[in-house]
């Protein structure tokens, strides 16, 4: 959705340029490597809640969970009696972490080739909010001003070492259905999907010269290396996915020939008014990462109950903030919202960890509270879905990255 | 504030006896069971939440010729009333939102040719068929608005120039644009934030910087003050010198602006920086006129200040308090936002309101944020406000800064039956309002399930 530049965030870097000293006096080794939390309420987000349960961390991974689970020797035990627990959540959906000026390529209407990590700033005054709120990855991406903006990474949202933060370089080709204004081409939603097309062809194209080439004993000089079509072949060969910006039924419908057509994974974004065409979405095993719901934008009540009608088409739904469009603090709020309009408790959880962790293909890190995952975990002290609670803690790899009361908050 | 467009109270009344009289272009046709209203409506046992005092369990609230009759736990409800079974749910004034460009083509928020435009009346823009209004013939009502809860808003000029004109006070449900007109005008509007830097800065003329912006402003009381004793002296001669001599030459707005030196009409400064909130402090204490901060992101830094003066502060919404009409507003135009602010203000003695500052978003999202005030008021209980306070801060409080209170804000014997009432408790994410009665008219009723609405057409 973002298309807008504007530097606000630029700006404010200088007042948080002790972020990173901060993160690594938290992420000291002079905490022990095991730790157990005791007594919380547990919603792993794949299997059913846990009471007076506990967590064992071990070297920045989840060693166990369950009820009656043993507290080895030597951990360091954190009473959590009376607090809910959850997953770190995963925001499929977001700009934090780059400037402004950095997320739109508008000289070019096509650049598969670029890449959202070139961009990235650990110093960003983007994270540390989205972290404090329990949000421990995002999917960070290029904005919707060129039909192919490039690649999203996947990234936690704290830690000491910014290397070790990024799960994914490249996950995810953005393009952005939809006509990009009057004075820039392509101006009408046909135009977007012909261009669209065209890529995809040029991408076979390109695969199957480089395949001739390999048929024929790498005879020859090879055919000209192409970063863009590069990208759009992986997509080809289903190592990576589309994540489309789209609103419109209309444009919906001509996403999903494309898929038909060329055959790539997809996950729609944004969504607005895929509601309206559940049952395609759902036959063609399209995931759906759906509108911000939280009261930023008021939106009409088919599209705030989308959420629980493709649910029940049976589509994999996840959330997402679009940061800076509603702030990554108000993540969990967009799951609330769909509890509000029909979308079962665990249902909702599931879009603000494991589902959004699938869809961006790294739930085998994040997204859950089980076995050998990482340690992402968020303690609250009331139901997460209500406005009243409030995050206490929140671990990323183990390591404590907020504190309320450290913070005064 | 009885004017000629708004019709003022003994019109309003006549309006409603006109609506039971004639059953067919009445307000109470639409009430679910196709029959019009009764006079008197009893909403029993509920938890009414009255913000004028402790919540009262298993209470009546009885409703008569469009007004509170009663409200206690031993009322008697009379036997011409239809009872209305409210047990297990929560009965509380209808909300107020106490700022909102709603209702407002957006074209129509910002007459940037003039960055002093005092005269301008926002009525006079004020659209309630389109927009999240049911269009059509028929009684008004802010269908978007009402799903929230919203009974009352203030709709003002936008925020792009430095005095942008009257505001008003309108009901979202009513038979008619007279009728739900409860005080116009109600207020100056004004900003010393960055709107008019933003919107003159574009056009490449003065003003470009909060300096210029104040300057400007002063000048313009200063002219007023002018104005003021021109006419004053004027007035004060005899009869026989008056006839010799030239009045002086009329300006509306100026007009507007003596009402404000005199204290007859509040200024809403729109301050979200401690700079601009302190600027419009110390120009309120210059020209001794009723200051009531808008947005006030950083009020908390003046709290004491503000508590000292009785300053209200009508503040952004809690989880959004950049409070632009840009999609995406430009952050460096705000202060970094903390969400303790209602709470730190309120603890001080601040009056404050919680408002949304409903914008039209663009093509994406219809204009409507306001149905939204009560879960975006909630977070601050997460933040030191007390769940009670919460409440005021979108019914009580917002009717006294908005100078309505006498009429609405509260459910207390004699004010208008603007009541909602809710399935659960107020500030859970999960409760929806149930139905809402606006002048004791039944407006809005949650149908079954999660479809729309009962009586309301589908859109």
């Amino acid at each position: 959705m973002i298309t807008r530049r504007s530097t606000f965030l630029l700006l404010l870097v200088p007042a948080l340029a002790s972020t990173p000293a901060l993160a690594r006096a938290q992420a000291s080794p002079a905490s022990p490597s095991v730790i157990a939390l005791r007594g919380g309420t547990i919603h792993t987000a794949v299997g059913p809640v846990i009471t007076n349960g506990v967590v064992i961390i071990r070297d920045g991974k989840i060693a166990e969970v369950g009820s009656g689970v043993a507290i080895p020797a030597g951990a360091r035990v954190i009473d959590l009696s009376g607090k809910e627990i959850i997953p770190g959540m995963v925001d499929n959906h977001s700009h934090i972490g780059a400037a402004p000026e950095d997320l739109n390529e508008q000289a070019v209407s096509f650049g598969p080739q670029h890449r959202m990590v070139d961009a990235l700033n650990p110093d960003d005054r983007g994270w540390k909010p989205a972290a404090d709120a329990g949000v421990t990855t995002v999917v960070t991406g290029t904005g919707s001003g060129e039909v192919s903006s490039g690649e999203a990474a996947v990234v936690k949202t704290y830690g000491a070492d910014f290397q070790k933060r990024i799960l994914k370089e490249v996950g995810g080709l953005k393009i952005a259905m939809g006509r990009k204004g009057p004075n820039r081409p392509p101006s009408t939603s046909p135009a977007v999907t012909a261009g669209l097309r065209a890529m995809f062809i040029h991408a076979r194209e390109y695969m199957d010269s480089w395949n001739r080439w390999d048929a024929g004993g790498k005879q020859g000089p090879p055919p000209p290396r192409d970063l863009g079509m590069e990208t759009v072949a992986r997509v080809l060969r289903h190592e990576d996915y589309v994540r489309a910006h789209v609103h419109a039924a209309s444009d919906i419908m001509a996403l999903l020939k494309l898929k038909d057509e060329f055959g790539f994974d997809l996950a729609l974004h944004h969504a607005t008014e895929a509601y309206k065409v559940a049952d395609e979405i759902a036959r063609r095993h399209v995931d759906v990462v759906g509108m911000p719901l939280f009261v930023r934008i008021g939106m009409k009540e088919d599209i705030m109950r989308s959420p629980y009608t493709l649910w029940k088409a049976g589509v994999t739904y996840a959330f997402h903030t679009d940061d800076p469009v509603v702030q990554s603090k108000w993540f969990r709020y967009c799951g609330a919202m769909a509890i509000r309009y029909g979308l079962p408790e665990e249902e909702a959880l599931k879009g603000l960890t494991i589902n959004a962790a699938k869809i961006a293909r790294v739930s085998d890190r994040v997204g859950s509270i089980e076995r050998g995952k990482d340690a992402d975990i968020v303690v609250l002290d009331g139901p997460w879905y209500e406005t009243k609670t409030r995050v206490d803690y929140v671990y990323v790899d183990g390591a404590l990255a907020y504190d309320r009361g450290r913070e005064g908050k | 504030m009885i004017t000629g467009r708004g019709l003022g109270v003994a019109g309003r009344g006549l309006l409603l006896s006109l609506a039971i009289l004639l059953p067919n272009t009445t307000y109470g046709q639409d009430a679910p069971n196709g029959s019009r209203a009764p006079r008197a409506v009893a909403i029993r046992g509920a938890t009414v939440l009255t913000m004028a005092g402790p919540a009262l369990r298993n209470a009546t609230v009885l409703i008569r010729n469009g007004k509170i009759a009663g409200v206690g736990t031993n009322l008697t409800i009379p036997s011409d009333a239809s009872v209305v079974e409210a047990s297990g749910k929560y009965v509380m004034p209808g909300l107020i939102d106490a700022m909102t460009y709603f209702g407002i083509d957006a074209q129509d928020l910002a007459e940037a040719a003039d960055p002093i435009t005092p005269e301008l009346r926002i009525i006079d823009a004020y659209d309630p068929t389109g927009m999240g209004f049911v269009s059509g013939a028929g009684p008004l009502r802010a269908s978007e608005l009402l799903i929230g809860g919203v009974t009352a808003q203030y709709v003002g000029p936008g925020d792009a120039t430095i005095v942008s004109g009257q505001g008003a006070v309108v009901k979202t449900a009513g038979p008619n644009l007279s009728s739900i007109t409860v005080k116009e005008p109600a207020a100056m509007d004004m900003s010393v934030g960055s709107g008019p830097t933003k919107t003159f800065r574009a056009k490449n003329r003065t003003p470009n910087t909060h300096p210029a912006v104040m300057s400007l402003l002063r000048q313009s009381l200063i002219r007023a003050e002018e104005y003021d004793r021109a006419w004053q002296l004027y007035n004060s001669r005899p009869d026989s010198a008056k006839s010799r001599a030239t009045p002086p030459k009329r300006d509306p707005g100026m007009d507007a602006l003596v009402k404000v030196l005199h204290r007859q009409m509040p200024a809403r400064i729109q301050a979200n920086t401690v700079t601009d909130i302190r600027g419009a402090m110390h120009l309120a204490e210059e020209f001794n006129f009723l200051l009531i901060i808008n947005g006030g992101a950083q009020a908390y830094q003046m709290k004491d200040e503000l508590a000292a003066k009785k300053i209200p502060v009508v503040l952004g919404p809690i989880s959004h308090p950049f409070i632009s009409g840009d999609e995406i507003p430009d952050l460096k135009e705000y202060p970094a936002p903390d969400e303790r602010n209602a709470g730190w203000l309120r603890q001080a003695g601040v009056p404050i309101a919680i408002a949304s500052y409903s914008h039209g978003l663009g093509g994406l999202a219809q204009p409507v944020t306001g149905k939204w005030l009560l879960i975006d008021a909630s977070l601050a209980a997460g933040y030191g406000l007390p769940d009670d306070e919460v409440l005021r801060a979108i019914t009580l409080y917002p009717a006294q800064i908005l100078g309505v209170a006498d009429r609405l804000g509260s459910i207390e014997t004699g004010k208008d039956a603007d009541v909602i009432v809710l399935d659960g408790p107020p500030l859970s994410i999960k409760t929806w309002v149930e139905s809402v009665y606006v002048g004791g008219e039944l407006v809005y009723q949650r149908g079954a399930g999660n479809a729309v609405l009962a009586g309301e057409p589908k859109r």
